[in-house]
Order: structure tokens, then sequence, then C-alpha cells
């Protein structure tokens, strides 16, 4: 940004302070006589998507949510668009709060659902364009222009005039991520946006955003359950559990607390392997003369020296477990954390 | 790759005032250059969107509009035959003060206006009336929630349904038909008039129909919506004088000053039928009432519209 | 084969459950229903008036119709239709069709269209206990419509057996046409078509008896009078003696034509259908 120092990276575009929403849901009874029941008393059951989350997003950043199914990262989105209203919080993006959906924080933002489509489904992609352009006001040429950089990055340019209902699933959300950036948004909410697709498709979308938003440097807040989705793109990654915020920090600081171990591959000389190995941990892999074996991440050291010293080893390496494998780990273990201060919680408010 | 800084609007970045480090205060508003997007022109978007989808499915569009037709010529049927078997409807003698017989020709002319204000509602709303409680059953409201435009405008005019317009020709038809076997020729008053009012009518019945259509954020289902509009609106379709009695003037009063259905249609149709010279106090008043009952209704129909989206939800699929 | 019952008797709590959810729906649909008569009672009220030219209104008739009779007539065919009517039959097996979930009952032992049948009667015994109320007090309340007061037995057992095949008329002229999902994958427009046929000559509009020679004839041979006007003629003893009986023959000769009709369009449809590969 030319030569003159601007102190920006301490401004947060996303400032989000215990922000909570619940739902109340009917809750379906049961059989017959309770269905009938339902007719003339209902059972309402609370359901707290989220509760209580604080977070500060800097300009440029590429957040992802990570957590369970139902944790609240979606609706963290939702309330962070204005598409939904919290219960209680508050929430700035852009110096907005999001809910009261100005047109003013409107044109400065998009959000791409990998499960919803906002194009229309019998329309050539060029023709929401259009709508788009006109919608967002935005300049004839720079509509142009930024339409033909978009289907260009993502090579779907030859497409733009074929209806969206013959695309296949990966163009089709190629042409989505399309319309939402063509206003060129200062922040971007990315809701699964390679869900259902194969793995092409997922690398391609996941270069794209990676390329964009570096070039860019859009800031970027993205949910998804596909690891490589955020193991390409995110630095920063938060991990929300029963609509809290459980974790904050960067990928490598997830293994390193939540991999509370490590996988050690050793290759025999004598071509078989010996009977004992599961004294040093979990025998994973038996495949003579290779064995991998799960070891503790603090006995690494000492296990490896008592194996070399008392079995002839060819190689040796020694690798963190699947990233997939720590994230399910972590899931479990911080899902057993928030029930925890679940009941805690409950505890506390019944004494 | 392309050049993405270009023409890249961080570079207003330099409008920002300057902080100091450490200051964690949200950034004001960045004054944005506001253009308001051309509401004429996105209708025209949204005219033209809906004709070429309209033109992909030709057969289906013809299917569309012919059956509804059909729908029409069936009603007319069925009044052709009511009226082998009396001259009129009503008895001018006992009727008080909003006495009006209308014979075969002058009640054919009230079935063209409840046609000309139906088509206009079908065309332009129905569609998108039904859209809005699918978008929120399924949660893409979301999308029209985003986009920077008056979201009761964009959920209501985004489909434009081609097809009723076959209708409006019927009504039309019927209508010339109609004031030709009379023997009236309407003067430029009573057309401008007529029209002002079908204008009034369509904004009553718009108003009525995205009401409704919001409360299936509550209701959960939009299945009751297309029920509960035909039952509502088929009071519209009879002159208000039917409504007589003891239980029909509670009625009448109900349908004319709480959910106005019965000035949709009765008002502009008395501009064709009969002189413009008013000849009983509600022939002045009820005009008046129109307009207001417009304006009310929109209003109404706009604090639902946005109550309703309070409720919202947005369902994930 | 002995778990079929248990099967059926599944299926048709599912139902009854799944409707009981939607409790919105079913207050407002129900009050709903009754909202048009109103207005036929204002209308034939003003077609009357003006008939009887000044005369007593009572004494009018309108093709052997009195004033009392159309009202009633009118309240009737809202029973007959609360049989007949099959709301999203059709047009939900079309969609089946298309979107292969039809596959579903050729892989589970379960018969589509017993399924099917079971499904709409679970929905119709909710439509029918919740709508009792409702029903009862609208007809309470226009009681003076129905200056004979209820019919002899005989003809009341008539009008319950005009009704149960009325539904069942229904349900497989219905079962019939969605079938057509099998050749024509575009069938909404079709429904809509059956639907004003339906809902003019079935004589939910009006009396058939209002309809000129050659039309009369029309409405003779096709079916569908005998999912509204029937009961309610039979009801109101407009039907009798030989009459109601040959009458109440040829509406069972409809429902068996029409059970026979759905089933061999649903054998030779899946034949169709498997021979595509889909």
């Amino acid at each position: 940004m030319g030569g003159r120092a601007y102190n920006l990276r301490v401004m947060a575009v996303v400032e989000i302070e215990s922000l909570a929403k619940s739902y109340r849901v009917y809750q379906k009874a049961e059989g017959l006589l309770a269905s009938v029941a339902g007719l003339f008393h209902r059972r309402y059951r609370t359901v707290e998507a989220v509760r209580g989350i604080d977070l500060a997003v800097e300009a440029g950043e590429f957040v992802a949510f990570l957590g369970p199914n139902g944790a609240g990262k979606t609706t963290t989105l939702k309330l962070l668009s204005g598409v939904i209203n919290p219960t209680s919080g508050m929430a700035r993006v852009l110096g907005h709060v999001p809910w009261r959906r100005e047109n003013a924080y409107r044109r400065r933002f998009a959000l791409v659902m990998g499960q919803k489509n906002q194009l229309w489904w019998d329309l050539p992609a060029a023709e929401s364009f259009r709508l788009h352009q006109q919608i967002y006001r935005i300049e004839p040429d720079e509509f142009d222009r930024t339409r033909d950089e978009l289907t260009d990055m993502l090579s779907i340019r030859g497409l733009l005039s074929q209806p969206v209902r013959e695309l296949s699933l990966g163009e089709r959300m190629k042409m989505e991520l399309t319309a939402a950036l063509l206003h060129s948004p200062e922040v971007l909410f990315l809701d699964e946006p390679t869900i259902g697709l194969d793995v092409v498709a997922q690398y391609n979308i996941q270069d794209f955003l990676k390329h964009y938003q570096q070039e860019r440097g859009i800031t970027t807040l993205l949910t998804s359950h596909y690891m490589k989705d955020v193991a390409a793109l995110c630095r920063r990654v938060v991990i929300i559990a029963h609509g809290r915020i459980m974790f904050d920090g960067s990928l490598s600081q997830i293994v390193d607390r939540f991999g509370g171990h490590k996988v050690v591959t050793l290759l025999f000389a004598n071509g078989h392997i010996p009977g004992d190995l599961g004294v040093y941990g979990e025998v994973i892999l038996e495949e003579p003369p290779r064995a991998k074996v799960r070891v503790e991440r603090t006995a690494v050291a000492k296990t490896l020296a008592q194996i070399l010293q008392q079995h002839p080893v060819e190689d040796v390496s020694v690798e963190d477990p699947p990233l997939e494998e720590v994230i399910a780990e972590m899931f479990s273990q911080v899902n057993e954390a928030a029930e925890q201060d679940d009941a805690e919680q409950l505890a506390g408010s019944e004494g | 790759m392309a050049d993405f800084n270009r023409g890249h609007r961080k570079g207003d970045r330099s409008n920002l005032p300057e902080r100091p480090a450490g200051c964690c205060a949200p950034i004001a508003p960045v004054p944005f250059s506001a253009k308001r997007p051309s509401y004429l022109r996105v209708l025209l978007i949204f005219a033209r969107n809906s004709l070429v989808r309209d033109m992909t499915f030709r057969g289906n569009f013809l299917i569309e509009m012919i059956s509804s037709m059909a729908w029409i010529f069936m009603n007319l049927g069925f009044y052709i035959l009511v009226f082998q078997h009396t001259p009129q409807l009503g008895d001018v003698n006992n009727w008080g003060e909003y006495s009006f017989a209308w014979g075969k020709y002058e009640f054919f002319l009230f079935l063209s206006t409840t046609l000309l204000i139906n088509s206009l509602v079908q065309t332009l709303f129905m569609a998108n009336a039904s859209e809005f409680s699918e978008m929120i059953r399924t949660g893409t409201l979301d999308f029209a929630l985003l986009k920077p435009i008056d979201t009761q405008f964009l959920i209501s005019l985004q489909r434009i349904q081609w097809s009723s317009l076959g209708n409006f020709g019927v009504g039309l038809g019927l209508a010339v038909y109609s004031l030709v076997r009379i023997g009236r020729v309407p003067t430029p008053w009573q057309v401008l008039l007529f029209a002002l009012f079908v204008a009034c009518g369509v904004a009553i019945m718009y108003s009525l129909m995205i009401a409704l259509a919001a409360t299936s954020i509550w209701l959960g289902r939009n299945q009751s919506l297309y029920n509960f509009w035909f039952y509502i609106t088929n009071f519209s379709r009879y002159p208000m004088e039917i409504y007589h009695g003891a239980y029909g003037t509670p009625l009448r009063l109900f349908f004319t000053f709480i959910i106005p259905v019965l000035v949709v249609v009765n008002v502009p149709a008395r501009f064709l039928v009969r002189p413009l010279v008013p000849q009983t106090p509600g022939d002045l008043l009820l005009p008046v009432f129109a307009v207001a009952a417009t304006l009310a209704s929109l209003a109404g129909s706009r604090w639902v519209f946005n109550r309703s989206l309070l409720g919202y939800r947005s369902a994930s699929s | 084969m002995y778990a079929r019952p248990a099967i059926w008797w599944t299926i048709l709590r599912i139902s009854l459950e799944e409707r009981l959810v939607y409790r919105g729906d079913f207050a407002l649909g129900t009050l709903m229903r009754f909202l048009p008569i109103l207005t036929q009672v204002f209308l034939w009220w003003a077609v009357f008036t003006a008939a009887s030219s000044g005369g007593a209104v009572d004494q009018t008739r309108i093709v052997g119709y009195s004033y009392h009779d159309f009202v009633a007539y009118y309240l009737l065919t809202m029973i007959s239709r609360a049989f007949s009517s099959m709301p999203g039959l059709a047009s939900g097996i079309a969609r089946d069709i298309r979107d292969g979930t039809v596959k579903k009952y050729l892989i589970q032992p379960i018969d589509m269209l017993s399924f099917l049948l079971l499904n709409r009667m679970g929905h119709k015994l909710v439509y029918y206990t919740v709508a009792a109320l409702p029903f009862a007090l609208v007809f309470f309340l226009c009681r003076g419509f129905f200056p004979g007061g209820w019919p002899e037995p005989q003809i009341m057992a008539a009008y319950v057996a005009s009704l149960l095949m009325a539904f069942l008329l229904g349900f497989f002229l219905e079962a019939t046409i969605g079938m057509i999902g099998f050749w024509f994958l575009e069938v909404s427009s079709l429904l809509f078509v059956y639907m004003l046929f339906n809902f003019f000559f079935s004589g939910h509009m009006f009396p058939l008896d209002m309809l000129p020679g050659y039309w009369s004839t029309v409405v003779k041979v096709i079916p569908l009078q005998y999912l509204a006007y029937f009961p309610a003629a039979v009801f109101l003893g407009k039907v009798q003696g030989p009459e109601l009986v040959v009458g109440l023959c040829i509406q069972l000769a409809w429902v068996v034509f029409f059970i026979a009709l759905s089933r061999v369009a649903f054998r030779r449809g899946v034949r169709r259908y498997s021979g595509y590969g889909g």
C-alpha cells in the first residue's frame, strides 16, 4: 500500500463480544397419543446454538472455524452476515452491526454457502450476474473486468451462457463464488464452500481462494469439514464446540496440543518384526519388514533410543499423526470439556 | 494470474483516520460511495430474466396460460348459467343505501375488473409470495437478506409470472364486450379513475398476500397460504351489495373496513358501470376510503414483513 | 406375510403423527374451508330475491332447488369433497417417479398403492377428527337450511356408502393420473387441467342439474360427478328408488375400474421405468 506506513494491522475488521443465539424448537413428541396432545399443548426445547463468543479478526486474516456438526460455526457466520438476529451480545463487522442490515454494510461483504444456491437455476449465470451488477450498482467496465478476472481464474468463462442447472456441482460452486465476489467485498464469509465436491474441484476452489485472498488481502472467515481446506488456506483456526470457542490459534498448535502422540515408522533390517513391539506403544501397522507404532509425544526420544538399542533397525521416521485423526481426537476432547462446562454452568445456575 | 489490485477498494483505506497502535476500537463505517440501486432497472432485469426463463419452457408457459384462461371461461360459464335463471343480482327495492342491481353485463364488467386485478396480482406477486414461503422453509432467504437493496422489494418482484397476463387479456376483452352490450362508452375520466383504483386494488391484494406469506415463518408451512388467500379473496369476487341483512351487513363491514378486500374490485368496477355523478354518500366515501385502505394495507404489510424477518431462522439444508 | 398388518399399522400411525405436527395449518385450514360457502349463501339469496321478482323467495325454485336446497347442497358437497379430494396425491406420485423415490417401493416389501392408500387414510382420519367439531358447528348453525331434517335410514346408508366410494374413487382416480408421470415428466399442467374439470364437473361449483341438455349428458357419462354431486344429491333426496341403486352401482363400477387401471398403469410404468435402467 505504497510507501506510507499505516497502522492497519491492529484494526479489527470483525469484532464479536459475548454473542449468543438460542432457538426455540418444537419438540416433536414420540408416539401417537403424544402427537394428539401436541395439537393442544406444544413442548419447546431451547437450543443454544451460540453461547457467548468473543473474537476479533484483523484485516486480511483468513480464519477457519472448526468444530463438530451443530457446534455453532454456521450460526456465527449467519449472525455476522446479518441473516439472523442474535439473542444477546454484540458484533461489528467493518464497524457495522450486521443484523441492522444497512445497505452500506451489505455492499461490503459476501457470504457463500456450499449448501445453498442463489443463482437462478434455469438461467445462464451471466444473467444472474447482470442482476447483481444492478443491485450492487457496479460500474459496467468494472463489472466486466471483475467478472472476466474471476471467471478466468476459476476457468468457467466458457460456461457463462449455459443454464446453471446444466452445470456440474463444482462449476456451479465456482459460479456462486464469482457471483459473491463481483462487488469486490472487503469481508468474505465461506460456509462449507467445498462440500460435496470432487477432489479436483475442491483443489481448484482452494487454490482460487488462496490466491484471491492473498492478492486482495480480503478478510475471510471459513467453515469447513475438510481439513484439507483448512490446512491449505488458514493460518488461524478457531475451534467451536457447544456454541463456545474452545481454541484459537494455529494449526500446528492444535497438533501440539491435541495430537498427544506421534507415529513412528520402523524398517527392520532382518525382515521380521519383533513380537514385543507392543510395549513401546500401540502397533498400528505390521507389514514386514515395516511397522508403525503410535508413541506418546513426550516419550518419543526415549522409546526410539530403546528400540534402536534392542532391535536391528534399518530406517526410522517420526511423523505427526494425520490431521484428520488429530482433529477427531480434539473434537472428542473439546466436546467433553464443553459438556463439563455445561454441567458446571447448570450446577451454578441451580445453586 | 489476473492482477487483483487493479481498481481494488483497499486503496480507499487512505481515507481512514489513523489510529494509535494497540487501539481496538471498532473502525467507523467507511464513507462508502453509497450508490442506491436503480429499482426500476432491477425490476426490468427481473422482468427480463423471468421472460427468458418462461421462454425456455415454452410448452409449459402455454399450457399454464391456457389452463388459467380455461378456468376463467368455466367461471364465466357458471355465471351465464346463473343469469339464465335471474335477470339480475339483487333487488333494488330492498337494499337500502348501497342499493344497486347488477344485470348480466354489468356483472360481467364487475367480473372483468376482478380478472384484471387478479391477473396483475398473479403476474407480479403470486409466484414471489409462494417462493417467499419456500425461501423461509429452505433457508435461501439468506441471499435476499444479503443484498444491498430493499428486501421486501427484492422478495416481492423477483419472478414475474408472464403467463398470467393471458387473463389480463381476457379481462380486457370481457370488459369491452360487456360495455358494447350495455351500450355505454366510458368517459376518459372514468377510464382513468378505473385504472387508478385497479392499481389500489392490486396494492391491497398484494399487501394481504405478502403478509400471509410472511406468516409462514411462524406457521411453519405455506400450504395454508393459498387456501387462505383463495378463501379471503373469494369475498372480493362479488358485488358488495349481496352481503346484506342481519349476517351480511356485519360481513360487509368486516371485509370493507377490517380486511378491505371488498373495496378491491367494487370501487373500480363502479366507476366503469355507473355514471360519474355520485348518487349516494357511499359513492363518494368509498373511493376515498379505498385510497386510505391502500396506504394502510401497504404500511401494515411492510410491518408484518419486517416482523417476520425477525423470526427468520435460516434453516440449513 | 404375517408381518403385513404390523407394517400397515406403522404406516398409518406415522401418517397420523406427521399430520398432527402441523397444528397451525390444521386449525386455519379447517376454518377457512367454510368461507366460500358464505359467499354462496349470499350469492344465491341475491339470485333468488331477484328471481322471485317480489314474490315469496321460499316458493321460488331453480332447477327444482329451493334457496334452502342450494345452500344445503353446497354444505353437503363440502362433506363429499372432504372424502374425495386428495390434495398432493397425483403430484406426489409424479414427483416420486421423477426423482426416483418410487424405486423404494420396488425394493421394499411394500406395495406402493396400498402404502399410499393407508397414508391417505391416516391423513383423512386425522382431518376428520380435527374437522368434526367445526363441521358439526357449521351444520348446527345451518340446520335451518335442512328443513327436512335427517333423511330416512336407508337413504342415510346409501349416502354413507356413496361417501366411502367417493373416497376410493378419488384416491384411485388421482393415483392413476399420477402414474402418467411414468410416461411424461411434466404432469403439473395436466393436473391443473384435471383440477379444473374436477371442480366444475364434480358439482362442487353448482348443482349439476343446472347444466343444459348437452352438457348434462357429458356429466352423466364421466365419473367426476360421483366425487361431489352424487352423495349430496342422495342426501337431499334428489336421487331415489331404482335410480339410486343404479347410481350406486355405477359408482362402484367406476371404483373397480380405477383400481384396475391404476394397477395396470403401475405395472406397465414400472416395467418401462426399469427398462430405462434408471
